[in-house]
Formats: C-alpha cells, sequence, structure tokens
C-alpha cells in the first residue's frame, strides 16, 4: 500500500519535472520550471536526511528545534518580519551542521505554515529557511562565523537574501514587463519587510548569538547528539 | 469516512486533482479558459461552504493579482494596438491582455488554495508526504506536537518570570528584546532537556527495531481508482491539447481572436470537465442530502 502511493508519487514527481522543463524549453515558463528546479535543489537534502539513521532523541531534540522556531514565527506573528525563526534556524545550524540546519529549518517553515495556512509560498519558504541553516553549517567551522561581527552579518546577509528569494516569484511571473524597472519595483516594495528580517537578525545574534552557541554546545556534548557516526541506511 | 463530497476521496486523488489545476493554471493561458477556471473554483468554495472566508479574503487576493495587472502595461510596451500614451510610454492592448491574464493565473491558483485548505486537511497531507519520507514526516509530526505545548510552557515561563520582573511588555525596546530572548532561551534549554526523555521513552518502545507502522483511515476503494484514471486521462488530454498549442492565446508578434478553433473547444470540455470534477462530488452529496430529508 505504501509502497505503490510512493511509486505513484514518484511518478507524478517526474512527470511535473519533464513537463516543467519542457514547457521552460519550448514557451518560456519560468514560474513552473522555477519551482521545480527549487524542489529539486531541496530534494538531495531531503533524501540524505531521509536514509540518515538518527536515534531517538536526536530526533527528538531537531523537533524541539524546529518548534521552537516555528513558534516564534507564530508567536511574533503580530510584528511583520521581526522574527527570532531564522535566529534559531542559524544557532541550530552553528552547533549541529548544516544537514540538521537545513531540516530544522524547513520543516520550522512547514510545520508553522499548517498552523499560518498553506499557499503556493509554503515551498519557496522551506527552501529558503532550509538555505539559512544550510550556509551557516556549512561556514561553521570559518573564524568569520566563530566573531559576533561575522555572525551579525551573516544575519544581515540572510535577512536579504531571504527576502530576494521570495521574490522571486513575482519577479518570474510577469516575464512580459520584465527589466530593471521591474526587478527595482519588486525589491522596493519589499525593502522594509527584509530590513526588518536583517534587523531582527543581527539585534538576536548579536546580543545573544554567541551564548546561545555555548548552550546548544553543551546539550550536545552532555547527550552526544549528531556526533560523527555517519549511519546511513 | 465522515467528510462527504470531494473530500472524502482518497487524499492521493485530491493532491493530484490539486496539482493539476496548478499545472494547467500555469500552463494555459487564454483568457476564455481562465474565466471559466475562475467560475468554476468559485461555484466549488460555494459548494464548500466557503462563500464568507472568500469574502473576506477576495480584496486582499484582489489587490494582490491587481498589482500584476497594472504593472505590466505600465512597464511592457510590446504589442501593436497601441491604447493611449501614458508619460510619453505608449500602453498597449496586448500588454494590458496580458497582464490581466497574469492576474487571472494568480486568482486561480490563491482560490485552489482556498479550497485546498479545505479539503487536504493536515492528516492527509502528511498521510501522503510519509510515503514519500517517512523520517522527515515524523519530524514534522512531532514538531506539530510540540508547538501547542511549547506555547503553553511558553504562557507558564512568562507568568513566573514576571515575578522576577522580567517581562516582554514593559520597558524600552532593547529591554523588551533582552527579556523576550530570556524567555526563549528558558523555553529552549527546558524543551531541550523535555526532549532527552521523549526520545529515551521511544527508544524504551523499540523505535528504530522495525519499520515504523501508522494507522491512517484512507483506503483506496473502487470510486478513488476511477476518478484517479478519469483524472489523469483528463490531465493528460489537456496537456496534449497545450503541445498542439490549445488553450494558449498568442499575443506577439500578433494577437489571435480570442474566439475558440474547432478543436480547441473539444480541448476546452476536457479541461472544464477536469477542473469542475469536484463539483460533481459536491454537487451529489448536496442532492443525496435532500433527497433523503424528503423522502422521511
Amino acid at each position: 500500500m505504501v509502497r505503490r502511493s510512493q511509486a505513484l508519487l514518484i511518478a507524478a514527481a517526474i512527470l511535473a519535472i519533464a513537463l516543467a522543463v519542457a514547457s521552460a524549453v519550448w514557451d518560456g515558463h519560468y514560474l513552473l520550471l522555477s519551482a521545480v528546479a527549487m524542489t529539486l535543489a531541496m530534494t538531495p537534502l531531503l533524501v540524505r536526511f531521509e536514509r540518515r539513521l538518527l536515534e531517538p532523541r536526536e530526533i527528538a531534540m531537531l523537533a524541539a528545534l524546529a518548534a521552537v522556531a516555528a513558534l516564534g514565527r507564530i508567536a511574533f506573528a503580530p510584528l511583520p518580519s521581526f522574527k527570532p525563526t531564522s535566529f534559531v534556524v542559524i544557532v541550530a545550524a552553528l552547533v549541529f551542521g548544516g544537514e540538521a540546519g537545513f531540516i530544522v529549518g524547513a520543516v520550522a517553515a512547514l510545520a508553522s505554515n499548517l498552523f499560518l495556512g498553506q499557499g503556493p509560498w509554503t515551498p519557496w519558504q522551506m527552501f529558503a529557511w532550509g538555505m539559512v541553516g544550510a550556509t551557516a553549517g556549512w561556514l561553521r567551522h570559518t573564524r568569520f562565523m566563530k566573531s559576533r561581527i561575522g555572525l551579525c552579518l551573516f544575519g544581515l546577509a540572510w535577512g536579504f537574501l531571504f527576502g530576494w528569494i521570495m521574490n522571486v516569484w513575482s519577479l518570474l511571473s510577469l516575464p512580459d514587463a520584465f527589466g530593471w524597472e521591474l526587478v527595482a519595483i519588486t525589491y522596493a516594495q519589499s525593502f522594509y519587510f527584509d530590513l526588518a528580517h536583517a534587523a531582527a537578525n543581527v539585534l538576536f545574534l548579536g546580543f545573544f548569538g554567541l551564548s546561545w552557541v555555548r548552550l546548544l554546545d553543551r546539550i550536545r556534548k552532555k547527550y552526544g547528539l549528531l556526533e560523527n557516526r555517519d549511519g546511513r541506511r | 469516512m465522515n467528510a462527504g463530497g470531494f473530500a472524502g476521496l482518497h487524499p492521493l486523488v485530491c493532491f493530484v486533482y490539486y496539482a493539476g489545476v496548478i499545472l494547467l493554471g500555469l500552463m494555459l493561458a487564454h483568457p476564455v479558459y481562465q474565466l471559466a477556471s475562475l467560475a468554476l473554483l468559485t461555484a466549488l468554495l460555494l459548494l464548500q461552504r466557503q462563500g464568507r472566508p472568500l469574502a473576506r479574503a477576495l480584496p486582499y487576493y484582489l489587490l494582490v493579482g491587481g498589482l500584476f495587472a497594472i504593472v505590466n502595461p505600465l512597464l511592457s510596451h510590446r504589442g501593436r494596438h497601441i491604447l493611449f500614451y501614458l508619460w510619453d510610454q505608449p500602453i498597449t492592448l496586448e500588454a494590458v491582455l496580458y497582464g490581466a491574464m497574469m492576474m487571472m493565473t494568480i486568482l486561480a491558483v490563491l482560490l485552489m488554495f482556498v479550497s485546498y485548505r479545505v479539503v487536504m486537511t493536515t492528516d492527509k497531507f502528511m498521510y501522503l508526504f510519509s510515503a514519500v519520507l517517512p523520517q522527515t514526516a515524523l519530524h514534522v509530526w512531532m514538531t506539530l506536537r510540540f508547538i501547542p505545548l511549547f506555547a503553553r510552557r511558553f504562557q507558564q515561563i512568562e507568568l513566573i518570570q514576571r515575578s522576577r520582573g522580567i517581562d516582554m511588555r514593559t520597558g524600552g525596546p532593547i529591554r523588551r528584546l533582552r527579556n523576550g530572548a530570556v524567555l526563549l532561551r528558558i523555553l529552549m534549554t527546558w524543551s531541550l532537556e523535555d526532549a532527552m526523555r521523549t526520545g529515551d521513552s521511544m527508544k524504551a518502545r523499540g523505535y528504530g527495531t522495525a519499520k515504523r507502522t501508522a494507522f491512517y483511515p484512507y483506503r483506496m476503494d473502487r470510486r478513488d481508482r476511477i476518478t484517479l484514471a478519469i483524472l489523469g486521462l483528463l490531465l493528460l488530454l489537456a496537456l496534449a491539447g497545450w503541445r498542439e498549442g490549445w488553450g494558449l492565446l498568442t499575443l506577439y508578434p500578433r494577437m489571435e481572436s480570442l474566439r475558440l478553433a474547432a478543436y480547441e473547444r473539444i480541448h476546452f470540455a476536457i479541461f472544464l470537465l477536469f477542473v469542475g470534477m469536484p463539483i460533481l462530488f459536491e454537487a451529489k452529496e448536496r442532492y443525496r442530502w435532500r433527497s433523503s430529508r424528503r423522502s422521511a
């Protein structure tokens, strides 16, 4: 039963990909192609996580981290864009690595949208927050990310990048009018939201980033979570 | 199953329908098709008793869609039929039409998601999700369970810490931020220690020793299979027609007539049948309900 629905879903996914690639080649359906490309970009990371043998403690901890990140988004919902979600994702990634950071970010976006309302934006947010975590995890051993200034700059950059990723779909839906003016208008209207997001990141990371990293690092060592065992299925 | 009408079908069938509506909505670009699909989706929402939420969200949706309709003719000056000049820029009929079509595409996607939220409840979505990515699905389930738990926990923490003078509601912005982060940190450490216990309890009950099973009340019966086959066939036919150029209005370099060609009408009927499929189920449900009351 499960196996059959799995096969069906995989077939549907392949069909969608083939169609989207074809439509982009023939007729310039950039919107469809970009959605598929983004899903494809997420697939290897999700499959990697799927194949990893995780202890129940580790799953529970990743779920707790994602829940705190999602809760930050729901609890701060009245303040547009000023949310500690990216902060929690970045700190989790700094301690537990890029793979964990990606999954915490993506799941936090998906789970909070199950409360706040699903829409065409859900996969984009999963991708954007997942990438926040993934990049923070990949850069975590550099000297840049270990300094307070570096962390703040990283948060500032992602505050804007996040909004820019979310802007892509509105740009791609008007290929007819595509040009510098459209780009300027789109990015100008999102500027204040991006600024609020970036400000939240800088403030949270600047004031509390390093202490949270120490705190999570202690928990990681105490319980031996997500060490380099590399068990795979 | 309790849910009647379209929502009573197997989740996979519903999912294929919504995926197909999005796919066709993004690929077919013809005002006649788009108006028809908007009308069908609105009728579906009314049958699903979503009239009130729709009326509340519609101004926002129109604003989002309208933005596209306005921006396109202002920025794109392609086309032969110049309507008038605005600030020395030609406003062409083609660009106006293109913007309007884009607006209808976006409206159709947004309307579809209103219906999607009614039919594809969280557990149906997770049922499909767990078939593809079981470990990630478990992670999402646990996160979903933690969110309301942590929300209650956060309120407790707030209440207790207020007695120590740590409060998010008073003081300047920096002070509030600092206090908010203290509360969040307490929530984090408490919850992580607690998650360790959850994990131990899972392990004690044998997590990971065998394949994880779950109970879902969904079963693919004959009606589901037939509906799925019909939906799949209609979708394939609609896409094959799209390859022929049906359901697409050529605007550049020369605008074609809005009227549907002979074969295009058959294609249009197939498209209508696909998008209107849930209406058949909802209408049947309504009819049964009414006739059962009459006979009683």
